[in-house]
């Protein structure tokens, strides 16, 4: 088990290492110089290209490049939408309001999911698992994006209840929340339904296997048999699509942000793509890709922790 | 031996019918079918694949799939009508009166959890007793099903276990409950010979220490001869000959069970086995009169337009075959020479346990 967890750790810096180096690549690559301002002061420029050593070939400037993250987590600087300040510093101000939608959507939508796909499971072939089902093709199919703009239409237009946008000035949380509701929902609606859809299925299956029909003949109830058998077989399959829940909210984000006017670090990925301010880009994709590994890591290694058949049968996985 | 026994009936399946909604129509897989079950006997329900014999014993207990009906006839256990139960009420008499053994026994366990669990499940949920009580009758119910290394085996999962090894722990966890009655749905098929020759010893033994009563069935006449007391032949859904081991076995009445015995593999002679000729019926259409007609060479004229009766032969002793009507008599109809000569030769070398 402990080399199972080393080796899922080895994976992951090495894909991340991978991902660092490419990203670097395609972006220093783009056609477009840092410093297009005019205005830029020749003096701060110069001190910037040796800092960085721009005028290097690209592989040295590869090599300082992850030197400084490896050693002191340095990104580099902004150079177009917050000239002068670190790179870091600008993606940690701007991490709160992001992890906020994606968390609260991710734990709004794993409930919820378990709930509809086990009353789908038990209401099988009803119209209660109709009406489900419909919802979940929906919910699946179309873009958040989409819902995005549904719900600003419908619940701050036509009908204000919502603000339109974030409130920036909201001090209290509740304050804060009101004027998020809409991207968390909006967000929400697709994992609910991925999570909704495969426990209906996996627990259908579940409920007429031969061993759940042994939980039955030895004497339990029904609802016994399904809750300490069915449910709790039925939900490891389900913590595999977890980490397809995690990237899809996360890539969700990205454009709710911007259209909510969110001031979190998928607005600023796009942002300094147009803008082409390189440094930034690149830590905003590194931490992207941070922390779609590291879910992968977590669900990894509880899959091995909760199916006894990886854990104790020896780090296959 | 069912002879000398006291004759008080423990469960009773009177007139049972049982259909499946399906799509091309309504499968009529049970079709009337009756037997008492003594206390302390063994009784076997034997047949070919798809006679109706698994549904017979899960309305018994009460796991019939969700497209059954039970269009007619009452399961009496207890003073109690089993087929008017309802499903909040069943879990008081299934693995606590009437335990069953499954005919799979890889796919019988929950690949997550751990045996011991499995096992003292029940104790712990339905007769509230303690954590390390039930743990020590677990590891008690282990040894006596044949598991080595009980303490280890305890916390392990199915997938560590052998094909036989689990089927052992299947009994171990229908015995939890302390049934009365024990149904076993041919609990051995899924095993090779060896396992599963251990495996009906010990099903022998712990029925006897036990004082169970044992619904055993299983479509390998080979198997019945060392359990079963009274055996009662199904085909197509119904019952068509029902008798003692001595009686099925010697004086087989009905061509199917004729059938039946020629198709067994003969150990001594080496006989080559007659397989029986054709498919069952489509249970869907089932044809009219006797059956088995259509696959049988010597059909009367009469087993293909109506259905026999149960014709006694002896008190213990019924097959349902226009054979046994005194019209019938001059129809020379009679079991196969081959089938006539292996009986003269089990007879003689001492019997059926021989
Ligand atoms: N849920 C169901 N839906 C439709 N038909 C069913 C269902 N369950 C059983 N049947 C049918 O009922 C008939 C009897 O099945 P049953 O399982 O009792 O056979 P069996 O005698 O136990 O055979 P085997 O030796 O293969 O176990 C078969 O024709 C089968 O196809
Ligand atoms: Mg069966």
């Amino acid at each position: 088990m402990f080399k199972y967890i080393l080796s899922r750790i080895g994976a992951m810096l090495l894909t991340l290492f991978l991902i660092m180096s490419l990203s670097f690549m395609v972006v220093r690559l783009m056609p477009m110089s840092l410093f297009e301002n005019p205005e830029t002061d020749p003096e701060i420029q110069r001190k910037l290209e040796d800092k960085y050593h721009l005028n290097d070939t690209i592989p040295v400037q590869y090599f300082y490049f992850m030197k400084d993250i490896i050693t002191d987590l340095n990104f580099g600087i902004s150079v177009k939408i917050r000239p002068g300040l670190d790179v870091f510093g600008i993606l940690v101000s701007r991490l709160p309001p992001t992890i906020l939608i994606n968390f609260i959507s991710l734990f709004i939508s794993i409930p919820l999911g378990l709930i509809f796909g086990t009353i789908a499971a038990l209401n099988r072939n009803t119209w209660i698992d109709h009406v489900i089902s419909v919802l979940v093709i929906i919910f699946i199919s179309v873009p958040s994006f989409i819902f995005g703009s549904v719900l600003q239409y419908t619940l701050t237009f036509a009908l204000p209840i919502f603000p339109t946008l974030y409130d920036s000035q909201a001090v209290t949380f509740a304050q804060k929340m009101h004027s998020l509701c809409l991207p968390i929902v909006a967000l929400s609606l697709n994992p609910t339904a991925t999570i909704t859809r495969y426990l209906r299925g996996e627990l259908i299956e579940n409920i007429s296997s031969e061993y759940l029909l042994l939980a039955r003949t030895k004497g339990l109830t029904k609802a016994q048999a399904i809750v300490r058998h069915a449910f709790r077989n039925s939900l490891i399959p389900i913590s595999n699509t977890l980490i397809g829940m995690i990237t899809g909210i996360m890539g969700g984000s990205l454009v709710i942000e911007k259209m909510f006017a969110i001031p979190g670090e998928g607005g600023l990925l796009v942002k300094s793509i147009f803008a082409g301010d390189h440094f930034l880009t690149v830590a905003v994709l590194i931490f992207y890709s941070a922390v779609s590994l590291v879910t992968i890591l977590i669900v990894d290694l509880s899959y091995g922790i909760i199916d006894p058949r990886v854990r104790v049968g020896g780090g296959k996985a | 031996m069912a002879e000398t026994m006291k004759k008080d009936v423990i469960l009773s399946v009177r007139d049972l019918r049982v259909s499946f909604r399906a799509y091309g129509g309504l499968v009529q897989a049970v079709r009337g079918v009756s037997f008492d079950l003594y206390r302390g006997e063994t009784l076997a329900i034997v047949g070919e694949s798809g006679s109706g014999k698994s549904v017979s014993i899960k309305a018994v207990m009460g796991i019939l799939a969700n497209n059954a009906i039970i269009e007619s006839g009452e399961i009496l256990y207890d003073g109690k009508d089993l087929t008017k139960v309802k499903e909040e009420d069943f879990h008081e008499i299934r693995g606590h009166r009437i335990g069953l053994i499954f005919q799979d026994p890889l796919s019988a366990l929950n690949p997550i959890m751990k045996i011991g669990k499995q096992i003292t499940e029940v104790l712990r949920l339905k007769k509230g007793v303690s954590k390390a009580e039930a743990k020590e009758k677990a590891l008690e119910l282990m040894r006596v099903v044949g598991i080595p290394d009980v303490e280890q085996r305890f916390e392990q999962y199915p997938f560590q276990f052998s094909g036989g090894m689990r089927q052992r722990i299947v009994i171990a966890i229908a015995l939890a409950g302390d049934p009365e009655i024990l149904i076993c749905d041919e609990p051995t098929t899924a095993l090779d010979v060896t396992v599963q020759a251990k495996i009906l010893e010990q099903i022998n033994q712990i029925k006897k220490d036990r004082n169970l009563s044992v619904i055993f069935i299983t479509h390998d006449l080979g198997v019945v001869a060392n359990m079963a007391d009274r055996v009662n032949v199904m085909y197509a859904g119904k019952i068509v000959e029902t008798g003692t081991s001595e009686e099925i076995f010697f004086e087989p009445a009905h061509p199917y069970t004729w059938a039946l015995l020629s198709s067994m593999p003969d150990l001594q002679t080496k006989d080559r086995l007659n397989a029986i000729p054709g498919t069952p019926p489509n249970m869907i259409f089932p044809p009219k009169g006797d059956a088995f007609a259509p696959r049988n060479a010597c059909a009367l004229k009469i087993d293909h337009e109506k259905e026999p009766p149960m014709f006694k032969i002896t008190e213990t002793h019924a097959a349902a075959t226009w054979l046994l009507h005194p019209m019938a008599a001059d129809s020379h109809v009679e079991m196969p020479a081959s089938l006539k000569a292996r009986i003269e030769r089990m007879k003689r070398s001492g019997g059926l346990n021989g």
